[in-house]
């Protein structure tokens, strides 16, 4: 266990994943926390990765460089990490929802797709 | 520079298209604009909606002229290997003058700004770094026979907005330093008529370069902005405010030296003539090199390079309590919230530095 008083803002965030949960699972409103808005340091992140270990989920999406989201040990909290092709992290949210906005395909994304399969197979 | 993103035609296509045809996918573009919404201190969700904004805008023309500087604010923003979210701003706009970038010397790239002035006249975004020196009417920087600051005069005119990058544009910055040879000055000293954002720092954050941008091809306007030009969602708060060692400053927890059990235990640089506490910035969460660490939590306090006349206001090494920073208001709400502990701890170094002061 981390030295608690190094952990006030991972205890903090930790309230606040609590209570988008709940929210999440009363009326399946979703929520996020931008977790580089936050001044967090090394014993805080390591308190937040162990208490929202990772789950029966985890995806890897190449777009734009690579970026890793795995569902945590609590169903419908997800912890999303965008990096740059070089690797760098660009942002990192712990997300409250069913599914993360990211995973699924976009729209302009679909309609792309559709014309270019029609023009394969004509 | 990137040759293509000159050509005009280019400029009138959208920036989603502009990026599809370069193969970057929607979803691509989705991850892009929700890391600038995090950036801006958007909630996430907004990300959703920048990037449909920003598929739809349209790319902005920009002259960038560097005046009084030592180039580090270029080198800061343009500096990567790799693809970043700060290079992003090269696809969000037309960067159609930047001589330490462009390909084009000499009469010919004079030629390009003159060309570029006068096709968007109004329109462009005008991006400077460097002060500007006014002694001896401007003489004391000149490219291409003309001073910086009638080029600055003349190019304001059309221009949409002028963002002043870095401390020297803001402020006037080392070349304004006592006793101030060249007469150096800020962009918003000279220019009066027009709105400008400063991004103040020695060097700036780079990415507030591209979340400023973002705001004004997502919203059509300048972000809002604090009593200093800056914008408030990088400048609204201290170093310290957003410090990941606060915690240490409430618990009254100080390193004496850069060497003792405080150092080494990461504990708050207050003594040490850290001047987080009247520092406004985004350093303690965008932090640097690619959101590896910033200057606290390597180690070394804040130097306040984002502040007006930080370069004339003493040791960096002197606590505050002791320097010539802030106001007696200022540093009291710095310390009002660790009231007790902070207080005794700006007694505490004041009195250190007397007797350092004194030799005793």
């Amino acid at each position: 266990m981390s030295d608690l008083r190094d952990t006030a803002y991972a205890t903090a965030i930790l309230h606040e994943v609590a209570d988008l949960l709940a929210k999440l699972a009363a009326d399946g409103s979703a929520g996020a926390i931008d977790l580089r808005a936050m001044p967090l340091g090394p014993a805080d992140r390591a308190r937040l990765k162990e208490v929202l270990a990772q789950g029966a989920v985890k995806v890897s999406v190449d777009a734009g460089g690579p970026s890793e989201i795995f569902e945590t040990v609590y169903p419908g909290v997800w912890w999303t990490c965008h990096r740059n092709d070089a690797g760098e992290t660009i942002s990192e949210f712990i997300e409250v929802t069913d599914c993360p906005q990211f995973l699924k395909s976009q729209p302009d994304d679909i309609r792309a797709g559709a014309s270019g399969l029609r023009r394969l197979l004509e | 520079m990137k040759g293509e993103a000159m050509r005009n035609d280019d400029r009138e296509i959208t920036l989603g298209e502009y990026l599809a045809a370069r193969g970057v996918s929607r979803r691509a573009f989705l991850k892009f604009a929700c890391s600038l919404a995090s950036l801006m201190a958007l909630p996430p969700s907004a990300g959703v909606a920048m990037a449909e904004a920003l598929a739809k805008a349209k790319r902005p023309s920009v002259l960038w002229f560097p005046f009084q500087e030592c180039t580090g604010c270029t080198e800061s923003i343009t500096r990567s290997h790799e693809p970043t979210i700060e290079s992003m701003i090269f696809d969000m706009i037309s960067l159609d003058y930047q001589e330490t970038l462009m390909a084009a010397a000499g009469h010919q790239s004079e030629a390009a700004r003159e060309q570029a002035m006068k096709d968007n006249y109004g329109k462009y975004l005008l991006l400077i770094d460097g002060s500007v020196a006014t002694g001896l009417e401007g003489a004391y920087s000149c490219i291409g026979g003309q001073t910086n600051l009638s080029w600055l005069t003349e190019a304001a005119k059309g221009a949409a907005a002028i963002i002043a990058i870095g401390s020297c544009a803001s402020y006037g910055g080392i070349p304004k330093a006592n006793p101030n040879p060249t007469g150096a000055r800020a962009v918003s000293d000279i220019v009066k008529d027009k709105p400008i954002v400063n991004i103040p720092g020695c060097p700036p954050i780079p990415a507030v370069l591209t979340g400023v941008l973002a705001h004004f091809l997502t919203f059509g306007s300048l972000p809002e902005l604090d009593p200093l030009g800056r914008p408030k969602a990088f400048y609204g708060e201290t170093i310290h405010d957003r410090c990941y060692r606060r915690p240490f400053y409430d618990q009254g927890r100080f390193a004496k030296t850069f060497d003792d059990e405080g150092a080494r235990n990461g504990w708050c640089l207050y003594e040490l003539g850290c001047k987080g506490p009247v520092t406004y910035n985004a350093c303690a969460t965008i932090k640097w090199n690619a959101g590896t660490s910033f200057p606290i939590q390597s180690g070394h306090g804040c130097l306040g390079c984002s502040e007006p006349d930080f370069w004339d206001k003493g040791s960096f090494y002197r606590p505050l309590s002791v320097a010539h920073w802030g106001d007696k208001a200022t540093l009291g709400g710095a310390a009002a919230v660790g009231v007790a502990l902070g207080a005794a701890a700006a007694l505490a170094a004041r009195r250190r530095q007397d007797k350092i002061v004194k030799g005793d």
